[in-house]
């Protein structure tokens, strides 16, 4: 019965030591042992296959490589993960879960704008780092003034500006038309992610003269596109602008298709078109010079821009990540998990623990609001610099940027900002090319 | 006439084709054995996975993979009767619900762990008729006509065959058929297996319509149970015709308004038959 005793014992003594850890205040442990550090994305669900997984991965290289290389002091990144299922309801209580049980000072990732909104409020009133490495709707931040929220990577006003600049560019040139007679049009996805990137390129079209012909929101999970197919043929648009995630994306495409939808130009916008790999396995020579507007994958980037130290580390990322993940062009979400990840741990993190001893999300705030990275210092390309507190984009990396990028041979190239395009894009679309206007 | 409101009409009855024969099979099973397959859309999904894996990995003939299909989740439905649906056939209506849900959950995350969260596509495509200006899709008419002759041969099954007027038979009183010979169990098999396969044919029209993940039930599934719902649970020719309600309210909706508007309105139809004819539309 020795057994018996001892383990009731044991129970009370570890029921004791729990308790004994419950009075010892937070900081006080997280002065010692691992960094823990929240990591939310969407492993299941649609979300999962339109980016988030990659997303994820990125982050996982980000933080073992860090760990690689000593941490902070030695003491080593741990990933609590979560996985938001592709459903804002459970964003939010997992959410709850890593503040509450978990007790974080911070959560990275956040895939999607429909839960970055309102788990933003959430963290911004529990007073804990929310660090977004991929949600983009500008809603998140416009006006709010957030203390504890910050995003690295681009928002959607950026996306819209993007690409109806490309298609301003390069009217005349290439698509042999005056900018104000381009028809262009949007479709989009009706969460905040679509909504937020059609209303600045109906806002970015107005500024440049440019008429939007059709304007149209769908549910992601709509069954069916092919009326919209319809109207975007009766209104002749000459551009379309795609607002998706996936598998809306290749729905409309294939009912784009069969509905004998013809045009000179289809820009996406991040998320299922980033996901190269998928549109050129199930559509083939068909996404050839369809072009996507997205933070840059790094291995798009000319490397010799970036500052050497950085230029190394995205070799070392590209390394490891494909030696992982069999991929022909990595997607920009494996580059934006692991770069947004790794800013956050590199120049937020390590200096917050360094100076404090510990990882309070105060500490961590003020960290962040010190970092200045110039363009090229990140392995994307651009510079961090977040917009401080009382500003209307609070929290907002004033220096992050997109790129337009053509899919040619199952391989995005950058085509815009032309400073940094690996070369003129083709438009309009190929005469014989599936979608090509006749 | 407008060509393009011809193309939307064309559209909307195309779209109820695709919706209608999920909606017989699941009003099948509700009108025979009185107990709702809330993983009805899952089965389908199921269904698209086994084409795709036979056609694309295990190199099988298209219609090699879709008559395999058949059986594969026809033997799911089966599945489901004996192991879950029977075990519940006394008990309170939610716990059979909650027991057909859970099995929802089940096969989404069974094929979350063995295909992953990836979209998978057959490739396989059709070029489009050109009448004019109206171009339709050419695989959504060969899903269509293939709908239609699943939806007549299921007709001819259950109105020419004793084990078909046996069915009819048991949906209309499944108290007084047991009196007149007819063992019920069985039949309850039989109709599983039967709504299996018609869940088998909608997942082989569907599978080159759409990509297969682990959660695209979510994008016909609602709308099947709407369907089925606003049809009269269990009247199959109502689920049928209200296929093709739904599929034109949803394009005709999409074309003067939006497309988001569309399911507004269909929503919104739904919600006011309820009111008017809670029994649904079609219901005797």
């Amino acid at each position: 019965m020795t057994g018996v005793t001892s383990t009731r014992r044991g129970l009370m003594q570890a029921g004791a030591g729990v308790a004994l850890a419950a009075t010892v205040p937070a900081t006080a442990r997280s002065q010692s042992g691992p960094l823990r550090v929240g990591v939310m994305t969407d492993l299941s669900g649609p979300f999962a296959g339109a980016g988030s997984q990659p997303l994820f991965w990125g982050a996982e290289v980000a933080i073992a490589l860090f760990n690689e290389r000593g941490g902070v002091n030695g003491r080593q990144v741990q990933i609590v993960s979560a996985d938001s299922q592709s459903r804002a309801e459970v964003a939010i209580n997992e959410a709850e879960r890593l503040l509450g049980q978990e007790q974080l000072e911070v959560v990275t990732g956040i895939y999607s704008s429909a839960h970055a909104v309102p788990l933003s409020g959430r963290f911004e009133q529990s007073k804990k780092i929310m660090w977004i490495t991929s949600a983009i709707s500008t809603a998140v931040l416009k006006d709010k003034n957030m203390r504890y929220v910050f995003r690295p990577t681009v928002h959607s006003d950026q996306y819209a500006e993007a690409s109806v600049s490309f298609i301003h560019e390069h009217a005349k040139a290439r698509l042999g038309m005056d900018p104000d007679k381009v028809r262009l049009a949007v479709i989009y996805e009706d969460g905040p992610y679509g909504s937020g990137v059609a209303g600045g390129i109906e806002v970015e079209a107005k500024k440049r003269n440019m008429p939007l012909v059709m304007k149209e929101a769908y549910s992601a999970t709509a069954p069916d596109l092919s009326t919209m197919v319809t109207k975007l043929r009766r209104e002749r648009a000459d551009i379309i602008l795609h607002v998706g995630y996936n598998p809306d994306i290749t729905l409309f495409l294939r009912q784009a298709k069969s509905g004998g939808l013809r045009f000179k130009a289809l820009i996406g916008h991040g998320a299922g078109y980033s996901q190269i790999d998928k549109l050129v396995e199930t559509f083939g020579a068909d996404v050839n010079h369809v072009c996507n507007v997205d933070p840059a994958g790094t291995q798009m980037l000319d490397q010799s821009k970036l500052t050497p130290a950085t230029a190394a580390l995205a070799k070392v990322f590209v390394e490891r990540y494909s030696a992982r993940h069999q991929v022909r062009d990595l997607p920009t979400h494996a580059s934006m998990g692991f770069n947004n990840t790794w800013l956050f741990l590199e120049n937020v993190l390590k200096p917050a623990v360094t100076k404090t001893g510990g990882m309070s999300a105060d500490a961590l705030r003020e960290a962040a609001l010190l970092v200045d990275i110039p363009v090229g210092g990140s392995i994307q390309g651009y510079g961090v610099k977040f917009a401080q507190p009382g500003t209307p984009m609070s929290g907002q990396n004033e220096r992050s940027s997109p790129v337009v990028m053509q899919f040619e041979g199952a391989v995005a190239k950058v085509v815009w900002p032309t400073a940094i395009a690996g070369g003129p894009p083709v438009l309009p679309l190929p005469a014989g090319h599936t979608y090509a206007a006749r | 006439m407008d060509p393009f409101l011809l193309e939307a009409l064309l559209n909307g009855v195309l779209l109820g084709g695709v919706f209608a024969l999920p909606a017989l099979g699941l009003n099948l099973v509700f009108g025979v054995v009185d107990v709702v397959w809330l993983c009805y859309a899952e089965l389908v999904m199921i269904g698209m996975y086994a084409v795709w894996f036979l056609y694309t990995q295990a190199g099988w003939p298209l219609p090699l993979a879709f008559a395999a299909c058949l059986p594969v989740v026809a033997g799911l439905g089966l599945a489901l009767h004996v192991l879950v649906v029977r075990p519940l056939l006394t008990a309170p209506p939610i716990n059979q619900v909650l027991a057909t849900g859970g099995v929802l959950f089940v096969l989404q995350g069974a094929a979350t762990l063995v295909f992953k969260t990836d979209f998978r596509s057959l490739g396989v495509d059709m070029p489009p008729m050109e009448l004019g200006d109206v171009f339709i899709s050419g695989t959504k008419l060969i899903a269509f006509c293939a709908a239609l002759i699943g939806a007549a041969c299921l007709w001819a099954f259950l109105k020419f065959t004793y084990v078909g007027t046996a069915i009819r038979a048991i949906a209309r009183d499944r108290e007084v058929m047991p009196l007149m010979g007819v063992d019920p169990k069985r039949i309850y098999l039989i109709a599983s297996g039967v709504g299996g396969t018609l869940a088998g044919l909608a997942a082989c029209l569907l599978v080159v319509q759409l990509d297969v993940h682990p959660f695209v039930g979510l994008s016909f599934g609602p709308i099947t149970f709407m369907i089925c719902v606003m049809g009269g649970l269990g009247n199959m020719l109502g689920g049928f015709i209200a296929a093709f309600l739904m599929g034109l309210i949803i394009s005709i909706g999409g074309f003067y308004g939006s497309t988001e508007l569309s399911y507004v309105i269909a929503f919104g139809f739904f919600i006011l038959m309820m009111f008017i004819r809670p029994q649904g539309l079609f219901a005797r």
